[in-house]
């Protein structure tokens, strides 16, 4: 060992006081810890993202309502969108890989731990300097103002005549900062489960999760870099006068929409498919079977995240393009649905037959699936260009992209909270509040997202401030709002969930779910090194192997 | 057997980890201070630039020469056998040549899903068309209907010209029709199987309505111009002729064992010696796992 | 239903020794590349999607003149890398010394032209950023380039530097490596670069 070397206790993190803890995760580069800060950063920003839309919620809930004013309600849906997407959901996803993948590959780290460190901190200042802009921020109504051009941006609005002072800038310089987190992130991932495989585990035996964390990686490189991009060139045009989106000066501003779209419906796709992840991880366990179709499982994910580049131009139908640029992406669109389906197909498959139990996280997976197919099929319905020119802008949009990120991601993220807390911890969450947050959660759930729909094929146009009484809007944004409650107070419970049974919780020993793969071989929580000696695999289920030696898989792989 | 492990690379006091660092942090805390001052002032940019100096070399001095370490103190116990609370597997008897199954054994062949699909698209085809001679007289007026679905300028077409052959109506038609069969059709494949008592009636019949019903209540409100040309009465008919006679043709076809437990090399059609050594040594039971 | 207990436990076949998987550099440097390809495509894309779209001049064809030179030295800079790298991997230092300073002393001359190109595009051409969609989309795209050529130059130079103090030695080949490829990226994307600014373009 060189002299640098020191050697730290296991028990000396009890007796260390709050300055030396806060000093050790700041400087922490294992991907356990870092793990748990994406996650705690993402539920923090999911918390504030989640009052902007009950703020919004109320807002709507009346005809002529005066809650809050029209420019705050600009900003609240711009910063909602903008913080779900990059700072909440991203980061889960991320936090999740971080602490599982190493686990599930059976290696002791990721491949450059510093560069994980620096990524997470990337994010993190991306998303504090982004929320700065509420007191710093200096836009078109004085002091004090957050970004207000909406998630996606679009120009001219961008521009230093429609967006003068600094809000749109916080906007895109906080999303290149945590852009460059994300893309780090990536690297790391793809590298960690291309080079750190323990022995024996080919990629044929590779769980599924760490296959689907490599595609959403691979996804992210080719996805966050355009947006990086394109944000470069928003700056450029603010602060040196550049005429990337300036019309006047003959520049494009659909061009901006294509760059944000070939970023933005990836992002769609990066956010599902490590959700498919969760779902191929928990659903077999809980059936008691092995995943149905394991190769076919692994090539419809690879085939998802290339069709996903050819789809963005959906988002465009009205803006204008020939009939045959229709055409083209209502197809591709169409196409991206029959890999979907074949997973959803597989997923039954594993379930059929099997001893389901009907634990928290299987309860939230199967809910996934139903909700996943509902948000798959009015996907469908919108890629058919002349439907989507009657509803393209409309709150069935709207419906639709939160019953994919709500009914789908946010629900795959809860089922696996409810599956990897015990290993992060050492502590089961309750079962009790565990299935009163799922039956909260779906009713409410149910109550917003599916009565959404309907002012939506009514004519209401989303992002507006109010709307007047006597439309035949009013009782659907009432039910939908008291359905955004429910998720607010079931969320709540899943929070007091998680500190209750940190401290109350049972002890979840090893392999609390009697699973199969390489993370439920360490102690809850693992040690630092995760495993004293690196395992050796000989199948796709390494922990059946050992529980059945009479009957190893690897005997059939 | 089981917790074969390969030897450990931690020497007998511990496991190396790589050691914590600040400069991670500084840099990009630095980075941030970079782009912030852009939306304050230029003090912060230089501050933050320093920033990102300090963390580079620093985080270079992690690095190189040697990579800073740490040893985590590590008593190497013995791994606890893995157990399991179902030691007992349920097993199925079947035929020696399909070593281990897991339900769903049989399933039908994707062939049987593209058969059905074209065979209902045939019928579907004969009932539209013969829609179009019956009611409109003109066998081009229901494939101009479809190819509106997507192809926007099918759409525009007034109803004389519905009923004269459109070549790019003809083609987008054509695809549409065929890609939805192939894959409603497949979809029949997967999910006949699943379903109780009478797949036929369920699969041929109600889910066509359902899925009429839904068209047919949203599509007056989102597409009114497409919905006015569309005789609901013939819609349905042929949905049903799509369902039934694809249900038919799928139920007809035999089911064909799961390929759940062959290597992926095999089932991709490769030869590779060796791939199916544990079955050519004969010591494997043949059994079918099902827990 | 039956138990299979009664079998005995059965030893599953050896690894495959020894298990390799590829380097850990190479595969981060790959995917960096990556990511570092799709943002010089979306500003690839931008300079065509303006080719021609320009409001007022002046063009391309106006002031842009083939950087036949500067072109010339930034490829051949990657076979003196890869040269250096050949005699790294024989333990032959002297010489890889030499052909790294030569491929920093190529690589700093096209930065060098880089540079005397913009002075006269915008000094005697009045050609700027603000301009028009040429200006804009121009120095944003060959700037992108350039910077990643500092880059690489200061990374280049760190290793030169190291080399001089004799601390490069065959066994850091792996890690030199990694460095070469992202310098033979830089050296990819100025033939893209060439082609759609200087001749395309033009």
């Amino acid at each position: 060992m060189s002299s640098e070397t020191m050697a730290l206790s296991p028990h000396a993190v009890e007796t260390q006081s709050l300055a030396e803890r806060l000093h050790g995760w700041a400087t922490t580069v294992d991907h356990k810890r870092i793990g748990v800060m994406y996650i705690g950063f993402a539920l923090i920003f999911l918390v504030i993202g989640g009052i902007e839309a009950i703020i919004m919620r109320i807002q709507l809930a009346l005809p002529n309502n005066d809650f809050v004013s029209p420019q705050v309600f600009n900003r609240m849906f711009t910063m909602h969108g903008t913080t779900m997407i990059f700072f909440v959901a991203m980061p889960i996803m991320f936090g999740f890989g971080n602490y599982t993948v190493p686990l599930l590959v059976g290696t002791r780290d990721m491949a450059f731990p510093r560069l994980n460190a620096f990524s997470f901190w990337l994010t993190a200042f991306g998303a504090l300097l982004m929320y700065f802009s509420f007191v710093g921020g200096f836009g078109l109504y004085g002091a004090g103002s957050a970004p207000d051009v909406g998630w996606f941006a679009y120009a001219p609005l961008t521009s230093k005549v429609f967006s003068p002072g600094h809000s749109s800038d916080f906007w895109s310089l906080g999303l290149i900062v945590s852009g460059f987190g994300s893309i780090g992130t990536s690297v790391n991932m793809i590298t960690t489960i291309v080079c750190s495989r323990c022995p024996g585990m080919t990629l044929n035996k590779m769980p599924l999760f760490a296959w689907m964390n490599i595609v959403m990686s691979g996804m992210v490189l080719f996805a966050i870099s355009p947006l990086t991009a394109a944000q470069i060139m928003i700056s450029l045009d603010r602060y040196l006068g550049a005429h990337f989106f300036d019309t006047q000066a003959g520049g494009s501003a659909v061009i901006w929409m294509h760059f944000f779209w070939i970023f933005g419906h990836p992002e769609v796709y990066i956010l599902i498919i490590p959700s498919f992840g969760f779902i191929s991880e928990i659903v077999p366990v809980f059936s008691r079977k092995p995943i149905f179709g394991y190769p076919i499982m692994v090539g419809a994910t690879v085939a998802i995240g290339f069709i996903s580049f050819s789809v963005w131009a959906h988002h465009m139908f009205t803006v204008g393009m020939n009939s045959w640029g229709n055409t083209f992406f209502a197809i591709t669109t169409m196409a991206v649905g029959v890999p979907t389906g074949i997973k959803i197909f597989n997923w039954l498959g594993t379930i059929w037959g099997g001893k389901i139990q009907f634990k928290t996280p299987m309860l939230f997976s199967l809910a996934f699936l139903f909700q996943f197919l509902i948000a798959g099929l009015t996907g469908i319905m919108l890629s058919s260009t002349p439907f989507n020119w009657q509803l393209s802008g409309s709150y069935f949009v709207v419906a639709h992209f939160h019953y994919v990120i709500v009914g789908g991601i946010l629900f795959a993220v809860f089922g696996g909270f409810y599956y990897w807390y015990p290993k992060i911890t050492g502590k089961m969450l309750s079962e009790r509040l565990g299935k009163l947050h799922f039956w909260l959660f779906v009713i409410g759930f149910h109550l917003t997202f599916d009565f959404m729909h309907i002012p939506g094929l009514l004519g209401m146009p989303r992002r507006i401030y109010t709307y007047e009484a006597g439309r035949g809007w009013e009782i659907w944004n009432q039910i939908v709002s008291v359905g955004a409650l429910f998720q607010g107070v079931a969320v709540l419970i899943f929070v007091f969930n998680m500190i209750w049974s940190y401290w109350k919780g049972k002890d979840a020993g090893c392999d609390p779910w009697d699973a199969w793969t390489l993370e439920w071989t360490t102690t809850s929580p693992p040690p630092e090194y995760n495993f004293a000696t690196i395992p050796t695999v000989h199948s796709s289920r390494p922990l059946w192997d050992l529980k059945h030696p009479e009957d190893p898989d690897w005997k059939y792989e | 057997m089981s917790n074969e492990h390969r030897a450990s690379n931690a020497d007998r006091n511990g496991i190396v980890m790589p050691q914590p660092t600040a400069w991670p942090i500084t840099l990009a805390f630095g980075f941030m201070l970079l782009m912030a001052g852009l939306v304050t002032n230029a003090a912060v940019s230089v501050l933050g630039a320093i920033l990102m100096v300090a963390g580079c070399v620093g985080w270079f001095r992690d690095v190189l020469p040697h990579e800073k370490h740490v040893v985590i103190p590590c008593e190497i116990v013995e791994a606890v056998p893995a157990q399991t609370q179902r030691a007992q597997v349920k097993v199925f008897d079947l035929a020696p040549e399909h070593a281990r199954a897991f339900l769903p054994i049989t399933y039908y062949p994707i062939s049987a899903g593209i058969k059905g699909g074209l065979a209902g698209s045939v019928a579907m085809a004969v009932l539209a068309v013969a829609y179009g001679v019956i009611k409109q007289g003109s066998i081009w007026y229901p494939i101009n209907l479809l190819s509106a679905a997507i192809y926007s300028q099918s759409i525009q077409f007034g109803t004389e010209s519905l009923k004269t052959f459109h070549l790019n109506s003809f083609l987008v038609a054509c695809v549409i029709h065929l890609i939805t069969s192939l894959l409603v059709g497949l979809l029949y494949g997967a999910m006949l199987p699943m379903i109780p008592r009478r797949p036929i009636l369920l699969g041929g019949i109600i889910a066509p309505i359902l899925w009429s019903g839904l068209l047919y209540t949203a599509l007056g409100i989102i597409n009114p111009l497409l919905d006015k040309k569309i005789d609901w009465l013939w819609f349905v008919i042929s949905q049903f002729g799509f369902g039934i006679v694809a249900g038919l043709v799928v139920s007809r076809q035999d089911k064909v064992f799961t390929q759940q437990n062959i290597p992926f090399a095999l089932r991709a059609g490769i030869e590779v010696p060796g791939a199916m050594r544990e079955r050519i040594g004969g010591s494997s039971p043949d059994e079918d796992g099902r827990r | 239903m039956s138990s299979t207990t009664l079998t005995p436990p059965l030893t599953p076949p050896p690894i495959e020794t020894p298990w390799v998987l590829p380097s850990r550099g190479k595969v981060g440097m790959f995917s960096l590349i990556a990511a570092e390809s799709a943002i010089f495509t979306i500003f690839v894309v931008a300079y065509v999607f303006y080719i021609g779209k320009s409001i007022s001049g002046p063009t391309p064809r106006e002031v842009l003149e083939l950087p036949i030179f500067n072109t010339v030295c930034l490829l051949s800079s990657s076979l003196t890398i890869h040269f250096a790298l050949g005699a790294l991997k024989k333990g032959n230092r002297a010489v890889f010394t030499a052909f790294w300073a030569l491929t920093i002393a190529l690589g700093a001359i096209f930065l060098f032209g880089t540079a005397r190109e913009w002075h006269h595009l915008i000094y005697d051409k009045g050609l700027t950023i603000q301009t028009n969609l040429f200006g804009t989309t121009y120095y944003s795209l060959v700037g992108l380039h350039a910077f990643h050529v500092t880059v690489g130059l200061f990374g280049l130079s760190l290793v030169l530097a190291f080399a001089l103090l004799g601390w490069v030695k065959q066994e850091h080949y792996g890690r030199v490596d990694v460095l070469s490829l992202y310098w033979h990226f830089v050296d990819v994307v100025w033939i893209v670069v060439f082609f759609v600014v200087y001749v395309a373009g033009r």
